[in-house]
């Protein structure tokens, strides 16, 4: 789960992170006010939830009300990356120095959180640590082990920082190294950490993900969940405990498992365009299957249906009995056809078959595929 | 022999009273695997098709010998049943679950590692031997005995890659599922070495995904220290690309993980990339695996 730059923030702050002052607002007005109280120059900087969001225009300098407004109104409605802003983030703009990147990430390959810390902070760091490896310094902390400021200082006496400068950035890395601790982070970074024309450091930019196999246990610690998804189908699915993507074909997917999924897109994907990822995990029960069909049915002009599951700890009949009574209750006019195999296979075939479903009883994927073109190539026949 | 799995397995079952514990108890039992009972906290004295149910796995190795555990417990409990499963002495885990926290997941693993423990997932459906046993929840339906070995990091995927080569008279040595999840318990390159040294498997396939450095890793043991010849099939070429934030994972793995990337470092390696899990029949045949 990503938190917004502002929530993100906020929780830094709490953990002793020094962060610029700032306000959030929904409406230019409201970005007006929080300037007023601020003072100029400042920064106005859309909330989404993407990467990059400097380089894309959603960061913008305002030195007056006048440029405030200004810079709110174009930001609010408008789109970075594909992802509608919703709220702006209006901010004190310090006086840079110089700025650091900072950043607390799982190694999985490694099975530690890595330390990164580098010099060179700012919109370029990733083409810095390509080109220049000597100005990343990074450190493995071992599972559950206090990660000391000294361990901090380490990396950054190796980067050249001194005097009052290297106490300071070290008391950041340890309370990020925290904040990546208590909220059970996949990522925690500041980029940058500024250090200001008067000596001081603040947390300019602020991320963090949240696993959100976490989060419940996290409890009100963290910013609600379900805010963060915008597009209502997907909102839905997270409600139900699915998995769902939302894309642009038209052709609905239904899967047991994310590689299994990933699979059947990049089938269908060859011939036709799927209209969307589904991965219902572990848990397929007759209501999850018919709350499944639901979702799909949310989805505009969809022309057909692939159900590609298995029976290990999935009891695929009585999925198939969910799938079948949303469409005897809805009367579906397109094409579904299903895999599913493993265990009870013969019993949900029946169950299948008996409501219209086209079952497909080998084991590749492709077969399946092949019979919903087919189905969808005569349709357009008709 | 085979890889982890074999007749000298004793397999208790943590979770053995609920709802998919029990079930999969069953069908763990109707494959022939070696089950000698379950362990559910409080539940102690109780049965579950026939097979003793223990307080702990302390008195389950006691009582039953038993030397690996497969695990259907509560995400939110898995790690303290872990560290007591670790400390019992059982060698072997198998952890199913699934949404078992990450940082949980970074001490089970140092934890198993510092006591010599091995263990698969969590989010695996197991491992399977044809016609010997299996631990976890695999579809017996799917798998015929043979000499291709099976590594995926999809469950599912793993059913259908076994289903596809047991229509095509190719059977498996071992099906081993790695676990789905971001930080496994057990990485690529460890499981493809258990294969290289298996004298009943003579090829394996990959089975991995978009994202993470697994399969990068993976070819360097596949060029530098295998013999047996291995194919790769990864998922998520048309999965639309996250919205990536943060920049840390790029600077620390300096690789994409994207499929092109994935591909480039296996076909380097000497792998044979499959287009889509059908063409792994193709391969099998042109190896003369059946």
């Amino acid at each position: 789960m990503r938190l917004h730059e502002h929530e993100a923030a906020d929780l830094f702050e709490k953990a002793g992170i020094a962060v610029p002052k700032r306000g959030v607002a929904e409406t230019a007005e409201e970005a007006l006010r929080i300037g007023e109280e601020l003072g100029y120059p400042l920064l106005v900087k859309a909330q989404v939830l993407v990467g990059g969001r400097g380089l894309a225009g959603g960061i913008r300098t305002a030195e007056s009300s006048g440029e405030t407004a200004e810079a709110a109104e174009a930001l609010l409605g408008s789109e970075i990356k594909g992802l509608a802003v919703r709220k702006v983030l209006v901010s004190e703009k310090l006086d840079v120095s110089r700025e650091l990147y900072l950043g607390i990430t799982m190694d999985g390959f490694d099975g530690r959180p890595v330390v990164v810390i580098s010099t060179e902070g700012g919109v370029n760091i990733e083409e810095t640590a390509r080109e220049h490896p000597e100005k990343i310094a990074s450190v493995h902390v071992d599972p559950g082990a206090t990660f000391y400021p000294y361990q901090a200082r380490g990396l950054l006496r190796k980067l050249g920082v001194s005097g009052k400068l290297l106490a300071a950035c070290a008391d950041v890395v340890v309370k990020l190294y925290r904040v990546f601790a208590r909220y059970e982070a996949l990522i925690a970074e500041v980029n940058p950490l500024v250090v200001t024309e008067q000596g001081g450091v603040a947390a300019v930019d602020a991320v963090l993900e949240i696993d959100n196999s976490a989060a419940s246990r996290l409890g009100k610690a963290v910013p609600e969940r379900l805010s963060r998804y915008e597009n209502p189908i997907e909102r839905k699915g997270r409600e139900i405990g699915v998995t769902y993507v939302d894309l642009d074909g038209d052709v609905g997917l239904i899967s047991s498992g994310a590689g299994l999924g990933m699979a059947s897109m990049d089938i269908i994907g060859r011939r036709m365009r799927p209209a969307n990822f589904l991965e219902t995990g572990g848990g397929i029960t007759e209501k999850l299957l018919y709350q499944c069909m639901e979702l799909l049915a949310m989805k505009r002009g969809l022309r057909g249906i692939l159900i590609n599951i298995y029976g290990g700890i999935n009891p695929i009949h009585e999925g198939a009995r969910g799938v079948v009574r949303y469409m005897e209750e809805h009367g579906l006019d397109i094409p579904v056809v299903a895999k599913a195999l493993g265990n009870l296979q013969e019993e949900t075939w029946e169950i299948f078959r008996s409501g219209g479903v086209h079952v497909v009883t080998e084991a590749a994927t492709e077969k399946a595929v092949d019979r919903l073109f087919e189905l969808l190539s005569n349709d357009a026949r008709c | 022999m085979s890889v982890l799995l074999n007749q000298d397995t004793k397999v208790i079952v943590q979770g053995i009273t609920g709802r998919i514990g029990s079930v999969q108890t069953k069908w763990m039992l109707s494959y022939h695997t070696q089950v000698v009972g379950g362990v559910t906290p409080g539940k102690g004295g109780e049965s579950v098709e026939g097979l003793p149910v223990f307080d702990s796995v302390e008195e389950a190795v006691r009582e039953t010998g038993a030397n690996a555990s497969v695990f259907f417990v509560p995400a939110a409990f898995t790690m303290d049943a872990f560290f007591e499963t670790v400390d019992a002495g059982v060698g072997l885990i198998v952890v199913v679950p699934e949404h078992v926290p990450v940082h949980d997941v970074l001490r089970m693993r140092a934890y198993a590692r510092d006591r010599g423990t091995f263990a698969l997932g969590p989010t695996t459906p197991g491992i399977l031997v044809p016609g010997v046993g299996k631990m976890g929840i695999m579809p017996a339906a799917m798998f015929a005995p043979g000499r291709v070995g099976v590594i995926s990091r999809s469950g599912t995927l793993s059913y259908e890659f076994a289903g596809i080569l047991s229509e095509s008279s190719v059977g498996q040595s071992t099906v081993v599922g790695m676990g789905a999840d971001p930080v496994v318990l057990t990485n690529l390159p460890d499981l493809l070495m258990l294969f290289e040294e298996d004298p009943d498997t003579d090829a394996v396939i990959v089975v991995g995904e978009v994202g993470g450095e697994q399969e990068e890793r993976a070819a360097e043991v596949v060029k530098d220290r295998m013999r047996k010849p291995v194919s790769a099939y990864i998922a998520g070429k048309f999965s639309p690309p996250g919205k990536r934030m943060g920049h840390a994972g790029a600077i620390v793995r300096g690789s994409s993980g994207t499929v092109d990337a994935k591909h480039a470092a296996l076909e380097e390696a000497g792998a044979t990339i499959l287009e889509s899990p059908v063409d792994v029949a193709v391969w099998a045949a042109a190896h003369n695996l059946s």
